[in-house]
């Protein structure tokens, strides 16, 4: 035994010795992850990059979801998204992210636009700038019939299912204390879990409510999506704060598409009669960039 | 620029704190079923009779060839629904996110640990073996008294890497809506719109448990050396 003692205590001092360089080096590393690069006006930038890169969700249909017979990426927001890349006059480039990601990658200048199902909300005006409201939902609850939940209050104390880092999650904890909320990576993963029954409930906004309970087609009759909206949300594009020409060009196709009939097409194709919503009027206009309350 | 105090006192606070527990829990609950299941499945691979030999290698290449991600959606989205209906509601009722996602870390930790277990029994010489069934013990008996006390000294170890693995693994149930550590910072983070201190917290706690472990690993392994043959 007496003959292994240095080889233990070199082992020991190797251990120590790395731990001395490697701690350093790993705070090093991770506060230059954080740090962001200074740059000049970002729509000069999108210009001279050609592109502009646009952050959606792609499972939030009709916002932005992969059509399944042709694999593309479509959608409402998808449609505004790249009438303001051709106005800028460069190539749209959608890149998919989870709910919980958006505001960090716009932050860090991943994306330069986000068109992701956003919600505008007096919170996150401290964090990005928003574009005019492209669009006002209420945000629902659907239930299973067999659960007999007929309003919003008898969530108290059940398992509730919906996506993580959306503005879901806070409001149904706002609208029903002691609601036990459990997240998931998209809201397709939470409403499936609804399905099969892991929780009583699934949030989101109607929209995506409503279309997911069409999507049940006939097994939707032991569904109810409950009356009350838990809370109003006007969703916008998100811009990086402080960017005046690129919010600029932004708002400025927004009127134009309002001006030219334009908007009150988009908001047919997806929302129309024709589609599974099958939303008769149209009853906000992209003319407004402050919110209520 | 950081304002670590958001996370170190608080609603914010209890949250991480009540995530942390719950990532020990699960990868205290996984390494107690992870390790009498890896030993069994060790002793099938190593078992003198071959279709033992085939299930051991069965239960070990299905599953540390497959992702853990992959296991953890499987656990929760998938296998419950083939149970029967009667059975399937109560389950949900309970944390069934909380359960799926200790069954896929225990198999997942099972099958790593008990390729190290059976490197472990493979050092021993065969002569130990034969001496022990020459004493007239049988398989079982010479396992229990000759090999295993010996090999699970040279696994230790490959096992603290494994636990090591395990706990910061906990962190994938993130995915199946277990309310751990990182799933925990990733409220706070969408709550408070501040991504560092939450994950700052996170990585911390993750750095502090890990050294925790290799610190405890290091005195086993001084305080019972292997025993040089």
């Amino acid at each position: 035994m007496r003959a292994r003692r240095p080889l233990v205590t070199l082992i020991d001092d190797t251990r120590k010795m790395n731990l001395r360089i490697l701690l350093p080096a790993a705070i090093v590393a991770a506060l230059s992850l954080v740090a962001l690069a200074a740059r000049a006006d970002q729509l000069a930038d999108i210009r001279s990059r050609g592109e502009m890169v646009i952050g959606v969700l792609g499972t939030d249909e009709p916002n932005s979801f992969i059509d399944p017979k042709t694999r593309e990426l479509v959608g409402y927001e998808v449609d505004i998204a790249s009438a303001i890349a051709r106005q800028i006059g460069v190539k749209p480039v959608f890149k998919q992210l989870a709910v919980a990601a958006r505001i960090p990658e716009l932050q860090q200048g991943r994306v330069d636009l986000l068109a992701a199902s956003l919600t505008h909300t007096r919170e996150r005006e401290a964090q990005v700038d928003f574009s005019l409201t492209i669009f006002v939902t209420g945000q629902k609850v659907l239930v299973k019939k067999e659960s007999g939940i007929t309003s919003v209050a008898q969530l108290a104390g059940r398992k509730v299912l919906t996506v993580k880092g959306g503005t879901q999650d806070p409001n149904i904890r706002k609208a029903v204390p002691g609601v036990n909320v459990v997240t998931f990576e998209n809201a397709q993963q939470a409403f499936l879990a609804l399905q099969q029954g892991k929780g009583v409930a699934y949030v989101n906004d109607e929209v995506s409510l409503i279309d997911d309970f069409a999507k049940l087609g006939a097994a939707n009759a032991g569904y109810r999506i409950l009356p009350e909206n838990i809370s109003i949300e006007p969703l916008a594009l998100g811009l990086r704060k402080n960017e005046p020409g690129l919010k600029a060009a932004v708002d400025g196709t927004l009127r134009d598409l309002e001006r030219s009939g334009e908007a009150d097409k988009l908001f047919l194709k997806w929302f129309g009669p024709s589609t599974r919503l099958k939303f008769e009027k149209r009853d906000f206009k992209f003319d407004r960039d402050r919110i209520d309350g | 620029m950081f304002d670590l105090s958001l996370v170190l006192s608080g609603r914010y606070q209890e949250l991480l704190l009540a995530g942390l527990l719950l990532s020990l829990e699960l990868a205290a609950a996984a390494l107690a079923c992870a390790l009498p299941l890896a030993l069994v499945v060790a002793l099938l691979r190593l078992a003198p009779v071959r279709p033992l030999r085939w299930a051991g290698s069965a239960f070990v290449e299905s599953i540390r060839n497959v992702p853990l991600l992959a296991h953890m959606l499987f656990w929760y989205f998938g296998a419950p629904e083939m149970l029967p209906a009667a059975l399937k509601q109560r389950l949900y009722e309970g944390n069934v996110e909380a359960l799926s996602a200790l069954i896929a870390l225990t198999l997942y930790t099972a099958a790593f640990m008990a390729e190290d277990i059976r490197s472990g029994i493979r050092a021993i010489p065969p002569v130990q073996f034969e001496a022990g069934r020459s004493l007239g013990l049988g398989y079982l008996a010479t396992m229990r008294l000759v090999i295993l006390p010996q090999a699970l000294r040279i696994t230790v170890p490959p096992l603290i890497s494994q636990t090591l693995n395990l706990w910061k693994n906990t962190s994938i149930a993130t995915v199946i809506g277990v309310g751990e550590l990182m799933y925990q910072a990733a409220q706070v983070e969408s709550a408070s719109f501040r991504s560092f201190e939450p994950f700052a917290f996170a990585t911390a706690s993750y750095l502090t448990v890990s050294l925790l472990i290799t610190a405890v690993a290091a005195w086993y392994q001084r305080r019972y050396p292997v025993r040089t043959t």
